[in-house]
């Protein structure tokens, strides 16, 4: 059935992206874009306190003003909908519009809606409430403390969960060790910031109890179930529209609160109601916050430079609510050990819950993290010991011979071939050329760095990652499915539908490109289109990088049972037997006979309109559909002492950069960035490469730019893009995109998902080159964002420090 | 984030303008550029009953040269101060600090007057009118005044400005021969508020010792600073490195109180202060130097 590279006409073809000239046309749809007749328009009253209880709430002045449609508080809503919902086990309940109660600045409190969204943001200034501020907890290290104000009174405490997980013998691997390296290291809060804000357009029909629902959320095809009993309607009288996606890093995913908050007001008015955040609505309250993490983090090594084991201690600021539970720490399970064979693993995770807009998970979700700790520590396992960060790297890969590989977790590594990565990456950047550059550079006084890091990048997540860190799940969910439909018309034209959303990635792109392999037909002639959820069949949705591998399957097997009836088809027609027959450039022919053949559309005829010259046992139409399961998942241990495979397609990259840093103003200047990236099969080099920059820019942002900040009182202090500070394109370099290919074993072509392999290992590789520059001060970087004051500041705290060891 | 109520005017001479400033009252506002203001509206942090927009005033927006030195109508934008061939011979240090301000789309926007009349201390703009000896017309419905930039900034947001009365020209001297000027300013990343930012002007005499040097900062004070104290250490010295470096401890010692925010603590700003200010005066002296040669 698979093909072989030389054999494949249209997969890893540098084609351009289908999406592109519909979004740079503004020919799509947003949600903002989006008007049905009767629409009233929402907006929201947040919070100014950060923990406050809601006395008493006046809104006569905002139902009487002209073009105020409907008025609610948390209370009035909470009569119409539902919390939202939630997948921890814990007892944290969380309502759209907050319901007695603030848990932080920004949280949603009076929810109007009115003929244009100017009227509705009028009508809040009229909405008076009688507060009782609460004292606020914005820090996770005083929120652990006993007496620290209570996020949520019904728990008792703030650490929301608290588990030491132990994967092998780390005790007798840290007694066996000749060094242990350790670190305290703090991971920074950052959030998605996607150009688009999350928004919902949800008109409910009281006739039927029927709400249809525009929104950017990825999950359609769960959000009907789930979000059910927010909005109190059958989830089959739900139908969820996907929508163009204006960006969403992997931040979208059910969107409860826009779509409750829509939800409500359309059930108490009877029109449709949007409800878009703006920016201020979406840094305050996205939902969409990444972690804000304390690592004390050791690694057991031996003399030689092997590492032998890992031990972790997280404590990790989740904000005021746990809707995804510890997902953004378990994900990081799935390669916590990197590309190394480290035989045993130890991870203790502390959630604490704090006045802040809660963490969930995007692009990198945990695993973004997990490597910039490995890295850091192996960073400085090699200046500990005196060996080449190279080389040290080199000394503890996992080799070619040793996939499919099981890391201590349970997860296994399906393929991969480490040092040839870094070798590309090391021909690529000419790392000797540099480090001449480097100590010529010292010599007048300006300081280089060169960075590197080796790293994963897990792809194509199992749904038992949400469940599995706690003991005893509510659910055991472990489907994570993808469909698609490919249809032949009567004519001989292709259609896909599939089910999930356009995300921002490229899903058009590659499931045209994966169903012109198959059929031998132009992709540029195949029509792709979505289909609403009332229509659709099973379907995870993007995420977990992992639609590009699902697409890939669910496409490839559709498109096997369409060629089947082709075949069937074709075969009648020509008088020939199927075995006889093959299918080349939208022909079928007898093999070896080229004019003996019939066209799709030939056969598209017969089948749509020509039932009675069909073989009998054939129904009229002409279509595949197939739902591809995950390809290899496996359920987790009851004792949880191996989790199971849960995030098996696995990538590899390297990156290795040069830095120039002015240790005068604190700036850093890139002077190199090559990333090379293995994450098998490349279906299309171009969207790839597009993916790989992206989150690259995303990961230079991080490491050097963003953050999410609370004042002490718990005010956000970023709530505007003057103060969360994006890359933009001036912060970005030239940024050299190679690849390596090692194909999957496991998936259809031997792809793997790339979406979130830039935002990954960039951190670490520009943590690692700004602290080579700085290595003749002796600076080591222990935090996130790496900001130019305090580059400023711990020079001049190592110039002391020398100063003061010389007197 | 849409702005509350407003009335909305565009007038197309300055007369009716200063009219219906007066005819609105205190409550009424000037739209220029819209590059500050628009924002402040659309958060609701700002807001006036009515708005005058002075785009449509054509005779607002000119450069003209003016006893070697060069007179400005409010309304030219910054991308035309960027590049403005008058401006680039008589008044570099104005072309080069205008490409400081904002993004290219926002420069296209954004006014000389609208920037001076705002007096945001982080502006660019308000320092380059001190190192350079600017003054400004004012006029109103009675009449109209000039006000040197020295005695126009009052503090942040604050101006010599009394109601009623519209910024309309900036006038700015020539600069003797074997002068050059800098500006230099350093953010968290392009197109951002400063950090902090120096304009630096160099007037060399004819031995080559400093005849003159002009020395202004923004983001480092409630009002953009013109560093008297370094000026006056610059007199008469040779423009060498230690020249500047003296230059530099004297704007350190100057900045009391520097603002602070999440971006730079007030040490960082003052720290960075010092830098910028050796660069861009080296620079401007490398400049007019140049100029000579």
């Amino acid at each position: 059935m698979t093909t072989t590279v030389s054999e494949r006409a249209w997969i890893g073809k540098d084609l351009k992206r289908r999406e592109d000239p519909a979004l740079l046309m503004g020919t799509v749809t947003y949600i903002n874009d989006f008007k049905i007749a009767g629409m009233l328009h929402a907006a929201v009253l947040r919070s100014p306190y950060a923990h406050a209880r809601i006395r008493a709430i006046d809104t006569s002045a905002a139902r009487a003003l002209p073009g105020v449609q409907a008025v609610l508080t948390g209370k009035e809503a909470a009569e119409v909908i539902g919390p939202v919902p939630a997948f921890c086990a814990e007892p944290v309940v969380e309502h759209a519009i907050a319901v007695e109660k603030v848990r932080y600045a920004g949280e949603a409190v009076v929810a109007v809606a009115a003929e244009s969204r100017a009227i509705a943001e009028d009508a809040l200034d009229l909405v008076e409430i009688d507060w009782e501020p609460l004292p606020a907890v914005t820090d996770a290290l005083s929120a652990m403390q006993p007496g620290a104000p209570l996020v949520h009174e019904n728990l008792g405490t703030n650490v929301v969960y608290d588990h030491v997980f132990t994967f092998g013998d780390v005790d007798g691997d840290f007694a066996q060790a000749d060094h242990v390296i350790r670190r305290r290291l703090r991971w920074p809060r950052a959030t998605a910031a996607p150009l688009e804000p999350n928004g919902a357009v949800c008109a409910y029909d009281p006739a039927r109890d029927t709400m249809e629902i525009w929104s950017n959320t990825n999950m359609l095809n769960s959000a009907s179930w789930v979000m059910s009993s927010m909005l109190k309607i059958p989830p089959h009288k739900l139908n969820f529209y996907p929508m163009y996606t204006g960006g969403s890093f992997g931040s979208k995913h059910f969107l409860a609160k826009v779509i409750g908050i829509a939800g409500a007001l359309t059930k108490v008015t009877g029109r449709p109601v949007k409800f878009m955040e703006d920016r201020l609505d979406n840094l305050m309250a996205n939902d969409s916050q990444g972690p804000e993490r304390i690592y004390d983090a050791e690694l057991a090594v031996t003399k030689d430079g092997q590492f032998l084991s890992l031990r972790l201690r997280t404590i990790d600021d989740y904000g005021a609510y746990f809707i995804f539970a510890i997902t953004g720490n378990t994900n990081m399970m799935a390669q916590i050990t990197g590309p190394y064979t480290i035989r045993s693993v130890e991870t203790g995770i502390k959630a604490v819950l704090t006045n802040k807009n809660q963490q969930t998970v995007f692009r990198g979700a945990g695993s973004d993290v997990g490597n910039w700790v490995l890295e850091r520590l192996v960073d400085a396992a090699a200046e500990q010991l005196g060996i080449d960060r190279v080389e040290i790297r080199r000394r503890n890969f996992i080799q070619p011979d040793q996939f499919p590989y099981k890391i201590p977790t349970g997860n296994v590594y399906d393929s991969g071939n480490y040092p040839g990565v870094l070798n590309l990456a090391l021909e690529h950047f000419d790392l000797d050329a540099w480090r001449q550059e480097q100590a010529r550079a010292r010599q007048e006084g300006r300081y280089l760095g060169i960075g590197l890091a080796t790293a994963q990048q897990r792809s194509t997540y199992s749904s038992t990652e949400f469940w599995f860190h706690n003991p005893a799940p509510a659910t055991g969910l472990n489907s994570t499915p993808e469909s698609v439909r490919i249809s032949v018309g009567p004519t001989g034209g292709v259609t896909v539908t599939m089910f999930s959303p356009f995300w921002g990635n490229s899903p058009e792109t590659v499931a045209a490109q994966v169903v012109a392999e198959e059929l031998g037909i132009d992709p540029r002639d195949v029509n792709v289109t979505y289909d609403s959820t009332a229509h659709a069949l099973p379907s995870a949705g993007p995420g977990g990088s992992r639609m590009t591998v699902m697409l890939a399957g669910a496409v490839h097997g559709a498109a096997a049972r369409l060629k089947e009836k082709i075949f069937k088809i074709a075969a009648h027609m020509l008088e020939a037997s199927v075995s006889d027959l093959e299918l080349v450039g939208g022909q079928v022919r007898v093999k070896g006979v080229p004019s003996s053949s019939v066209s799709l559309a030939d056969i598209g005829m017969r089948a749509y309109w020509f039932k009675l010259d069909l073989p009998p046992e054939l129904e009229s139409g002409l279509e595949g559909t197939f739902t591809y399961d995950h390809p290899y998942t496996t359920k987790p241990h009851d004792d949880r002492k191996d989790l199971g495979v849960f995030y098996p397609i696995m990538g590899h990259a390297a990156h290795l950069v040069a830095v120039e840093v002015d240790i005068e103003t604190g700036a850093v200047l890139f002077k190199k960035y090559v990333a090379v990236h293995d994450v098998g099969t490349v279906l299309n080099p171009r969207s790839l490469q597009g993916q790989i920059r992206g989150g690259i820019a995303q990961g230079i942002g991080l490491a050097l730019l963003e953050e999410v900040r609370y004042g002490p009182d718990g005010q956000n202090l970023t709530s505007t893009f003057v103060d969360y500070l994006l890359p933009s394109a001036s912060d970005v370099p030239a940024i050299e995109v190679y690849h390596q290919e090692t194909p999957s074993p496991f998936t259809a072509y031997g792809v793997k998902g790339g979406g979130e392999g830039g935002r990954m290992v960039a951190p670490p590789a520009v943590t690692s080159a700004i602290e080579d520059a700085l290595r003749p001060f002796g600076v080591s970087i222990d935090e996130m964002p790496i900001t130019p004051e305090k580059i400023v500041r711990w020079v001049k705290e190592a110039q002391s420090r020398r100063q003061g060891q010389s007197n | 984030m849409k702005p509350a109520r407003f009335r909305y005017f565009a007038p197309h001479t300055i007369t009716e303008a200063a009219q219906l400033l007066d005819e609105q009252g205190d409550e009424a506002r000037l739209l220029a550029g819209g590059q500050s203001l628009l924002p402040l509206l659309n958060l609701r942090l700002a807001r006036p009953s009515a708005l005058i927009d002075l785009n449509e005033i054509q005779a607002l927006a000119f450069i003209h040269p003016r006893n070697g030195g060069l007179v400005l109508g409010a309304l030219t934008r910054d991308a035309t101060l960027e590049r403005d061939p008058l401006v680039a011979a008589r008044q570099p240090l104005l072309a080069e600090a205008a490409h400081y301000v904002g993004h290219l789309a926002i420069r296209h926007r954004s006014t000389l007057g609208g920037s001076l009349a705002h007096a945001d201390p982080a502006a660019e703009l308000p320092a380059v009118m001190l190192a350079l000896d600017a003054a400004f017309t004012l006029q109103s419905s009675t009449g109209s005044r000039t006000v040197a930039a020295a005695a126009f900034f009052k503090g942040p947001f604050q101006t010599a400005l009394q109601h009623g009365e519209i910024l309309t020209e900036v006038h700015l001297p020539g600069l003797p021969p074997r002068s050059g000027s800098a500006f230099l300013e350093f953010a968290r990343r392009e197109g951002d508020y400063a950090l902090a930012g120096v304009a630096a002007v160099i007037c060399l005499a004819e031995d080559g010792t400093i005849a003159q040097a002009r020395l202004a900062l923004c983001s480092v004070a409630p009002t953009p600073l013109q560093a008297i104290a370094a000026e006056t250490v610059l007199r008469g010295r040779h423009p060498d490195n230690a020249a500047w470096q003296a230059a530099a401890e004297a704007v350190v010692d100057e900045l009391k109180e520097p603002p602070a925010d999440i971006h730079g603590s007030a040490e960082y700003r003052r720290h960075l202060a010092g830098v910028l200010t050796r660069r861009a005066l080296a620079r401007a002296a490398q400049r007019a130097e140049r100029s000579h040669s």
